[in-house]
């Protein structure tokens, strides 16, 4: 109950700031950027508070910290927070609230309503690769999303100026150059976190092979849809690598834009589809109370 | 207490006369110095711009105040002029017209283009200037710092500053700074040698542009054009060639036929990699085929999207110049609110310390005739002194304040002198 009441604070506080955002689409107002700034803060601080309590509560449990599903979409969701806060902080001006607060939210409420809250036993959360699995996996899933809403922005920025638009009240958007160049970088740093934390995740599963824990078919499909999100990634990474072209402008943007769509597919069959990758599907053997 | 300024601007001065009273910072300084010695009672700030010179003095006493004529003289002097050469230019302000005028001013609202950025640049300049020659005083210093305040406020509030009207400032600010992120790195292609496409790369220049490469059908004309701009010229022949290495074009020749044909283009546009390429053509008629336009990574603007552009950002503006006056009439307001109820203070200082002598004396004489009082009550007896005190002169207090929110309240500040036998 707790728990709910705060995700509840920190998601109004990130709604708040993308509502200050959408307002830009209509009215001018001197002291908006600051209050906006000022709520992604605050749901920042609040989300920050959260995260450490739920740690500090698996840890008096003698549970693995931060090791359930919930706990890692709220992680990603504090990255891309934090990313946002960064951002609008040395772009004021710029609506980038308005691609990347409707990701942090999405994350939040997946968290939120359907995520497994249900921490990984400790002798399976503990174990080195399960750790870098995650970490790596939620630092390429933000890759993939900070890509996407920059593929997004450069999308409408490019449309826009091919038609010789004026730039529209309340969105403007970072130069193409810039959201160019962060296109790029999010497709080379998804590509590695995604391709290293699925290794870890493989070396992970060999790991466990014949061990008691627990070890997850290679035809789960959370395992053959992440897969397909990797191969995906890595023809994307080649493709830009030996076609020039795509490594600027529109065609890199579509790259992104299309991990992103695998990324959710892969994302959904983890949450939608029977799985062993569950926390809850795991055996109860030391599992925590 | 005066506040004056005394100049001439754009509005009613020619170019000649301006730049004849104009100043540089060096004479700005000399002549604030100067001002101080001549008057040395009154607070000056001294605005040199190309487009106006104006003379902002201020002090306590009216009396102290240089007046118009004085100010006349002075920049005569100064400059080696006869009065009557520029009188008639001369125009005055006093009073809450010269603090509107001031806050007009720091706006940008009267420049020449409405909502260039430069003048707060120089507002703030002309201010500091006379503050580190101490010729800036409490009045000067709270009527700039408003100043600066309110166009800040109008810069934030309205979009009146972002607005270009010039086809070259409207190409840069509003197209080319949406495509590019830094132009140090970037390479400038220059076509033809037109006054617009020199004028366009003063504009890029200002944005960093460093490497900048002209070609012309005429190729000393291109090179004259290239050592103005720190770059380097190139034969006609080798346009192609440098157009497949360019990231910003600006074409401004006057062929009667289109120079870069989409046929043209497609040659070079594999050895491009679809890179951004962003084409200014300010010629007339156009010197690139409006379908290279449709390439990808191509973005080409002609003369006419620009003044569209341009038409656009003045309508905008003219809609946003309401707004951005009613900012500057509302903060001139309430400063001479504050202003004159700051001046005021010590009438309502004497007025309290009037009344606090009596106070105390009867505190005295009651603590004198009941000796068994202890602190607690001495103390409750205190505070319900101070209390009458206190709502006795709350009307007179808040009539003074009320009044003060028209003008100087001269009439209330005399009743109330003579009512309560203050002296000054």
């Amino acid at each position: 109950m707790l728990a709910g009441i705060e995700i509840v604070c920190f998601a109004a506080s990130y709604a708040v700031s993308l509502v200050l955002e959408i307002s830009r689409l209509f009215f001018r107002s001197g002291i908006r950027g600051a209050i906006m700034v000022g709520f992604a803060g605050a749901g920042l601080a609040a989300h920050s508070l959260f995260l450490a309590s739920r740690a500090y509560e698996a840890v008096d449990a003698d549970q693995t910290p931060l090791s359930s599903a919930f706990d890692w979409y709220l992680l990603a969701a504090w990255v891309l927070a934090a990313t946002y806060l960064y951002l609008a902080f040395y772009h004021p001006r710029t609506a980038i609230g308005l691609f990347v607060l409707p990701l942090v939210l999405g994350l939040v409420l997946i968290a939120a309503l359907w995520a497994d809250l249900q921490p990984f036993p400790v002798d399976r959360a503990s174990q080195w690769w399960g750790a870098v699995h995650g970490l790596l996996l939620l630092l390429g899933t933000v890759a993939v999303m900070i890509g996407f809403a920059a593929g997004m922005m450069y999308l409408v920025h490019a449309f826009r100026l091919k038609r010789k638009r004026p730039p529209l009240r309340g969105l403007e958007l970072p130069s193409l150059e810039w959201l160019d160049r962060v296109n790029s970088r999010a497709i080379v740093i998804s590509v590695l976190m995604l391709c290293a934390g699925h290794l870890a995740g493989v070396i992970l599963n060999l790991v466990n092979q014949g061990r008691a824990v627990d070890e997850l078919p290679w035809s789960d499909p959370v395992v053959v849809s992440s897969a397909a999100t990797v191969v995906w990634l890595l023809l994307a990474a080649c493709f830009s690598l030996l076609y020039k072209p795509a490594r600027q402008g529109r065609k890199v943007a579509y790259l992104t834009v299309a991990s992103f769509v695998f990324l959710v597919f892969s994302l959904a069959s983890g949450l939608v589809l029977p799985t062993e990758h569950r926390a809850s599907a795991a055996p109860e053997a030391g599992a925590s109370p | 207490m005066k506040l004056q300024m005394v100049g001439c601007s754009h509005h009613r001065s020619g170019v000649d006369l301006r730049q004849r009273l104009a100043f540089t910072p060096a004479q700005a300084s000399e002549a604030l110095d100067a001002i101080r010695s001549q008057f040395p009672e009154a607070e000056a700030v001294l605005l040199s711009t190309c487009n106006r010179v104006e003379v902002y003095t201020a002090a306590e006493d009216a009396l102290h105040a240089p007046s118009h004529q004085a100010v006349a003289e002075f920049l005569a002097r100064f400059h080696g002029l006869k009065v009557y050469e520029f009188f008639d230019d001369l125009f005055e302000r006093t009073g809450e017209d010269a603090v509107r005028h001031l806050f007009t001013v720091a706006a940008s609202l009267d420049s020449m283009v409405v909502g260039e950025p430069q003048i707060l640049s120089q507002v703030k300049q002309a201010y500091q200037l006379a503050a580190d020659r101490n010729s800036a005083g409490p009045l000067t210093h709270a009527v700039f710092q408003a100043a600066l305040k309110v166009a800040r406020r109008v810069a934030s509030e309205t979009s009146i500053n972002q607005k270009r009207v010039s086809i070259p400032s409207v190409a840069v600010a509003d197209f080319a700074r949406r495509i590019f992120e830094r132009f140090d790195d970037k390479r400038v292609l220059v076509i033809g040698a037109g006054e617009m496409a020199e004028e366009t790369l003063r504009y890029l220049q200002d944005e960093g542009a460093t490497s900048v490469t002209v070609v012309n059908r005429s190729f000393d004309r291109a090179s004259e054009l290239a050592a103005r701009w720190r770059g380097s010229a190139e034969p006609w022949e080798r346009l192609l060639d440098r157009l497949t290495e360019a990231d910003l074009v600006v074409s401004a020749t006057g062929a009667t036929q289109p120079i870069v044909t989409r046929e043209a283009f497609r040659r070079i546009e594999r050895e491009r990699y679809q890179r951004p390429l962003f084409v200014l053509d300010l010629a007339i008629p156009r010197d690139f085929e409006a379908a290279v336009g449709d390439c990808l990574g191509v973005y080409l603007y002609s003369l006419d999207d620009l003044a569209d552009a341009c038409e656009r950002n003045r309508r905008e503006r003219d809609q946003e110049l309401p707004a951005a006056l009613a900012i500057v009439e509302q903060e001139a307001a309430q400063f001479m609110t504050d202003l004159y109820h700051r001046a005021t203070g010590p009438i309502i200082k004497r007025l309290k310390q009037g009344w606090q002598q009596p106070k105390d004396e009867e505190l005295r004489r009651l603590y004198n005739k009941l000796p068994e009082l202890d602190d607690r009550s001495r103390a409750e007896i205190r505070q319900s002194f101070d209390r009458l005190v206190n709502k006795l002169l709350h009307p007179p207090l808040a009539s003074l304040r009320d009044e003060a929110r028209h003008g100087f309240p001269h009439a209330l500040v005399e009743a109330l002198k003579r009512l309560f036998q203050l002296k000054d």
